[in-house]
């Protein structure tokens, strides 16, 4: 028997994220001048999506009464003083998504409306979802394309029960067939990537960063050229996302650089920790970047994940709640799980109307943000215990720019595609497509005729 | 091999029985006739789908349409078809032919022998990045935690080239932490001074000590030597550098920055192979595949030289210098990583947090926390080094303790009194019933509910991470358990699981699963021992689909045991993945066959998995050009 080997310290090892970086940025930053607001051009239209896992009680879902005269549910009262600025969307659902397995299949394809290839990794395959179709048109118009947060990690392994790697679990954002995209989870880094991306460069920054950058784009054509057919898609990834850096950072330095201005300063103090106290504050902070990157105009695109797909986060926080969300999830008709189902779910609303008042509360002229942008609330699943996917918990909040008809509960036949409403959104954002997945046209009663 | 041999072959497929149906003498002909029976209907005329059962008609099929048997197997095996509503095969008959259809494959593709297989670009996952910033700069500390974390594919890790996708993200962090990083190096001055290893100044240009200093350590961060057309450009920066009025310092840093930013650094990728044949990769390339196998990270100065010597292939070199690698402490990194994503140990603290007010001392105490959670990485370690067999894994006389872990599994170990915290290598006591991984509380935490045990659970994760063979996918809609009745006293969970068997839809694995779960019931969710569960003695007994009939940890491990062959298949399996950072392919079963081999011949001594798949054909050798894109997907 012999004493471990002494160099392991087993705190060291178990360190694991401890350390912060404090990257000086803020010392080299200013943010750019904001022009006055009467001087503002036309308020662009916003677009995001906040993705629930494990699905809904559907019995404290649906609201009653159809059309503008009806009621909201109990899960979702807590948008009661919204009630004429969000949408409800009954009986849509993603056929894409119906057959493979509970989870990953309705997950990722959420906002691709694609089936997913069934693989441990090697030849992972999906769609572009509807707000990389959205960031794509918009791209070269704000600092960031888009922003994609949650609050946890990307889930572990690969589920070899069903044969899906997790990954697919994790991203609703799909900027390609191929690329899923990864998320940010810590809101200070978030504020960071904010600030930093709608500040003007100092100095000569910009000069050295575009050297920089010509330097490694160099060394990665060359690489494209030695490498084989399959490696260049990897180097292509490479080349695509360092280009746009390239792009950007000439955009802010560009002498004409009247594409873009800070609609709202980003106020460098109001700084967030990178330690929340528990989900819920994490979550709210994350929901406070998606309003911060809105209002400023730093993006128009954003995605937010309450938790990957199978979450078992713990709710316990809340009152009355002692199970974790998937293990609820699979209620089995058991009245008290169905119960903390329903107060998980409608926790969850909560959120999602706290974000929607605080667009609200942020004027533009003489709307609101709200007013201009489109928040989507969806699960890939109705009831989670038989992982159905048919009649899909949508809701829509905003009135994206005055196009969208707000204040309805708009009910469909069974099984209407849902990728009849990202047509819609995508035409009221300024993005119109032909087709989006199995859509048949744009949804009915939306959008002001 | 023709499918004469395919006789021969149903002895491989004697492996699998205690998992599920029993084997027989299974024929091609029978293949046809399962089709015929299930599948016809949709897919032979009419070809449904695109799919025409013509075309899996002859044996030469199995050779020449791959492909088509697999995808078509791994269909039937999760139980997609025949689709829902079609007259469905039972599970024995599902198995037979499912398993008839991957010894088959697996026989075909090893016809032409031992392949390479691809070796795909891949960049550097965030553990690997940290790590090799850590050895490139000397720098102490976690640099990649900002990135995101990396998601996991192939045999179930993140260091899989198929999922390391590149986004915006990435690239953003890459730029500011690579800042940092050279920021750091330029102050520390241990770093310093291993990159300044020239100054301008006396009959020394500028020029050429930036150069000597770039051919000091672009190498170093390319991992392989350099020619004077990878340095040029960096020179040209430097100078690009100082013509925006950087100091010599200030310049030389910001190129080296640049490096760290380049896919040089942060992908591997391996000079490709133009021949149709496989060929060895240069030594250079061999020492990055070891050093990120057993170390996730960059090659150190011996193996530099010893490549650049040109003698790293050399069976007794490879040999001694894996026993070396295994020595050095950064070997620690490589078993953490692969046994916490092999045993999913990684998600305690993320996915499996037990409740609070169950267990306050757990959640409580943060020594027993990393207690529990190291055991199962050191003791993998100390069989490394000691050399000792894998079997210890299913059990063992041996384990890793500390005072805390001896308390909290209600043992008494010998422990050095002098460091009882330490965590250290200890004999347990006769009847510890806490030999192996099965009795080790990280693997009944991982595979536990927050608020109870769960035999469903156990049992799939048995099958799973240490026979790998996990069960079907449950069917899309799963009937619920039979409700309570309204006043009626609450059932245990054996008594719902009895219940939820005689459903035949989920008896057919549930009598698979559940047994083996139910030996574990003497380990509550945190693993500490128990006799009785809610006031009722714990009841442990169970019966395998083979009859045998077990009770409690001692036998199901005995049981397993006598399964070993699957254990240390599926061990060598998930080893050989993470080491080529890639998912296996038909092709590469037959190197996982001769590894097994050679480890029954060697009693499964621990260093010679390593040593076997450090002088397998994959990952010494490129696959030829023309090959790669031929390889197919194990069934």
């Amino acid at each position: 028997m012999s004493t471990f080997r002494k160099s392991i310290s087993r705190r060291t090892l178990l360190r694991g994220a401890g350390i912060g970086l404090g990257l000086p940025w803020l010392e080299a930053m200013v943010p750019t001048s904001v022009l006055a607001s009467s001087a503002l051009p036309k308020s662009p239209v916003r677009l995001a999506a906040l993705y629930m896992p494990n699905g809904v009680n559907v019995d404290a879902w649906v609201p009653e009464g159809t059309g503008r005269d009806f009621k909201l549910s109990p899960t979702l009262s807590p948008l009661q003083d919204l009630k004429d600025q969000v949408t409800v969307l009954s009986n849509l659902w993603n056929a894409a998504s119906k057959g493979g397995d509970g989870h990953y299949v309705k997950e990722a394809a959420i906002l691709t409306c694609t089936t997913i290839k069934k693989t441990p990794g090697a030849d992972i395959g999906n769609g572009i979802s509807m707000d990389q179709v959205a960031a794509q048109k918009v791209a070269d118009q704000t600092p960031l394309p888009s922003l994609e947060l949650g609050v946890t990690p990307v889930a572990i392994g690969v589920d070899a029960v069903v044969g899906y790697t997790r990954v697919y679990g994790s991203h609703i954002a799909w900027s390609g067939p191929t690329t899923p995209l990864a998320r940010e989870i810590n809101p200070r880094s978030v504020y960071e990537r904010l600030f930093r991306a709608s500040s003007a460069p100092q100095g000569n920054t910009a000069k050295m960063d575009t050297l920089l950058l010509d330097r490694v784009l160099g060394d990665a054509k060359r690489l494209r050229g030695e490498v084989g057919a399959e490696d260049r898609i990897r180097l292509d990834e490479y080349l695509s996302t360092m280009r746009s850096l390239e792009e950007r950072v000439q955009r802010s330095t560009s002498v004409t650089r009247t594409a873009w201005k800070s609609r709202a300063p980003i106020d460098p103090k109001a700084m967030p920790t990178d330690r929340p106290d528990g989900h819920a504050e994490h979550v709210r902070l994350m929901m406070d970047m998606i309003a911060t990157a809105f209002q400023s105009d730093t993006t128009r695109v954003s995605t937010f994940m309450f938790g990957n797909a199978v979450s078992n986060v713990s709710f316990r926080f809340l009152e009355g709640v002692s199970a974790g969300h998937h293990d609820v999830s699979h209620h089995q008709k058991d009245a008290d799980k169905l119960r903390q189902y329903q107060l998980i779910n409608r926790w969850h609303i909560e959120q999602y109307a706290y974000l929607l008042r605080k667009l609200k509360g942020m004027k533009e002229g003489d709307s609101t943000v709200l007013d201009n942008s489109m928040v989507l609330f969806a699960s890939a699943l109705s009831d989670g215990n038989s992982h159905n996917p048919h009649k899909l918990p949508l809701v829509l909040g905003g009135r994206g720019g005055g196009r969208i008809d707000s204040g309805q509960h708009l009910v469909f036949v069974e099984d209407h595609p849902a990728a009849n409403l990202y047509v819609s959104m995508l035409d009221a954002f300024g993005a119109p497509v032909e087709r989006f997945g199995d859509s048949t046209g744009p949804l009915a009663g939306l959008l002001h005729t | 091999m023709g499918l004469r041999c395919i006789r021969t072959l149903i002895i491989f497929a004697a492996f699998t029985p205690f998992v599920s149906a029993e084997p027989k003498n299974y024929s091609f002909d029978e293949s046809q006739a399962f089709l015929r029976t299930y599948c016809d209907t949709c897919h032979g005329k009419s070809g449904a789908g695109g799919f025409r059962l013509q075309r899996v008609s002859t044996p030469a099929s199995l050779q020449s349409d791959q492909q088509k048997w697999s995808s078509l197997n791994l269909r039937v095996k999760n139980g997609e078809m025949p689709p829902k509503g079609a007259p469905a095969p039972d599970i024995d008959s599902r198995e037979q032919f499912t398993q008839w259809v991957t010894t088959t494959l697996r026989a075909e593709a090893c016809s032409g022998g031992v392949s390479a297989g691809a070796f795909p670009i891949r960049r550097l996952n965030r553990d690997e990045y940290t790590a090799t910033l850590r050895d490139l700069l000397d720098m102490q500390m976690d640099v990649g935690h900002p990135l995101p974390a990396d998601g996991a594919g192939g045999e179930g890790f993140d260091n899989a080239a198929e999922t390391l996708f590149l986004s915006p993200l990435h690239s953003e962090k890459y730029m500011d932490l690579a800042r940092f990083a050279m920021d750091y190096a330029a102050k520390e001055y241990k770093s310093r001074v291993k990159i300044l290893v020239a100054k301008p100044g006396r009959g020394v240009t500028q020029d050429q000590a930036a150069r000597q200093i770039l051919q000091t350590f672009l190498p170093r961060a390319f991992r392989r030597p350099v020619t004077d057309s990878d340095v040029k450009p960096y020179l040209e920066l430097f100078r690009a550098a100082q013509k925006q009025g950087q100091s010599f310092e200030e310049a030389i840093f910001f190129s080296l920055r640049a490096s760290l930013v380049s896919p040089l650094f942060l992908f591997r990728s391996e000079t490709p192979n133009p021949s149709p044949e496989p060929r060895r990769v240069d030594d250079f390339a061999l020492a990055s595949r070891l050093s990120y196998f057993l170390w996730g990270s960059m090659p150190d100065e011996l193996l530099f030289d010893v490549a650049a010597a040109g003698k790293l292939h050399e069976s007794e070199v490879l040999n001694e210098m894996v026993r070396h690698m295994l020595r050095n402490d950064r070997s620690h990194n490589f078993t953490q990583r692969f046994v916490e994503q092999w045993l999913r140990v990684r998600e305690l603290g993320i996915d499996k947090i037990p409740d609070a007010k169950l267990f306050p001392t757990y959640t409580a105490d943060e020594e027993l926390r990393s207690d529990i959670r190291l055991q199962p990485t050191l003791f993998l370690r100390e069989l490394f080094l000691r050399n000792m067999s894998l079997l210890n894994l299913l059990d063992s006389k041996y384990t890793i303790g500390t005072s805390t872990l001896a308390k909290h599994m209600s043992v008494t170990l010998p422990l050095n009194k002098n460091a009882a915290k330490q965590p250290q290598w200890v004999e347990l006591p006769e009847g510890s019933q806490r030999g192996g991984l099965l009795g080790m509380p990280a693997v009944l935490l991982v595979s536990s509910y927050p608020y109870r045990t769960s035999p469903v659970l156990r049992g799939a994760w048995i099958l799973d991470s240490i026979l790998g063979t996990p069960p079907p996918p449950p069917p899309p809609n799963v009937p619920a358990l039979e409700e309570t009745k309204e006043g009626a006293p609450p059932k245990s969970v054996r008594e719902r699981l009895t219940q939820h068997r005689a459903n035949p839809a989920c008896a057919s694995c549930h009598s698979r699963i559940d047994p083996l779960g139910f030996a574990l019931e003497n380990y509550d969710p945190i693993g500490r021992w128990r006799d009785e569960d809610g006031g009722k003695p714990v009841d442990t007994s169970g019966e395998l689909t083979d009859g045998t009939k077990i009770l409690g940890p001692d036998q199901l491990k005995t049981a397993l045991l006598a399964r070993k062959d699957l254990f240390i298949r599926n061990l060598t399996s998930k080893m050989l993945g993470y080491a080529l950072g890639r998912g296996l392919t038909l092709k590469d079963s037959c190197t996982v066959d001769s590894i097994v081999a050679e480890l029954k011949e060697n009693d499964y001594k621990a260093q010679t998995l390593i040593q076997a798949i450090a002088k397998s054909m994959p990952f010494q050798y490129q696959a030829g050009a023309a090959h790669i894109a031929k390889e197919e997907r194990k069934p």
